[in-house]
């Protein structure tokens, strides 16, 4: 089974071929920072993105994240997910 | 930690605690193959609303919202009519 994820150009693979265990998707929002909150002291000027979004996806051992920004997420679905588990379904339910 | 039996109340809560506070809510998709089941789980780390189902229609509907709240985030205003509550 293939989950396929695809950003711009790039397609990110993620295999799972297991008969055993847990797929994780995990998405959030993204304000696009790169340093983490500083505690205290002055806190430096930080433009947040208001136009992107983190992805990640694990299956508990292997990871694999990217930022989907409001350009690429027309291009950006989850096509292999949805046929993959139809399928999958399709095999196991009665229903 | 409420699990939610029927998908429309579910959707209705979890598109409000969005709208509540975007960036403290994170959307988790959790697969299993091997008990055929998914479950979606969004949560500002305070409420945690979840949706399990084992079954083949779910998917879609699953799928379909996950993508209405990706398009949320990247959408510049925070209420976006991009969602749509079906």
């Amino acid at each position: 089974t293939v989950l396929l994820i695809s950003e711009q150009n790039h397609l990110l693979l993620f295999q799972k071929c297991r008969t055993s265990g847990s797929v994780f998707i995990t998405l959030k929002k993204y304000d696009g920072r790169t340093k983490p909150v500083p505690r205290k002291g002055h806190v430096e000027s930080f433009e947040p993105a208001d136009n992107k979004c983190l992805l990640r996806a694990t299956d508990g051992k292997k990871k694999i994240s990217t930022v989907v920004s409001s350009k690429e997420v027309n291009k950006f679905q989850m096509v292999s997910f949805v046929c993959l588990l139809s399928s999958f379904f399709v095999g196991t339910g009665e229903e | 930690m409420p699990h939610y039996q029927t998908w429309e109340e579910f959707t209705r809560a979890a598109e409000k605690l969005y709208l509540a506070d975007p960036m403290k809510v994170r959307v988790v998709l959790k697969y299993r193959h091997c008990d055929g089941n998914l479950c979606i789980k969004v949560t500002d780390d305070v409420a945690c609303l979840l949706y399990r189902t084992d079954q083949a229609q779910d998917v879609k509907k699953i799928e379909k919202f996950h993508s209405q709240l990706m398009r949320l985030m990247v959408a510049k205003e925070s209420r976006s009519a991009a969602m749509e509550t079906d």
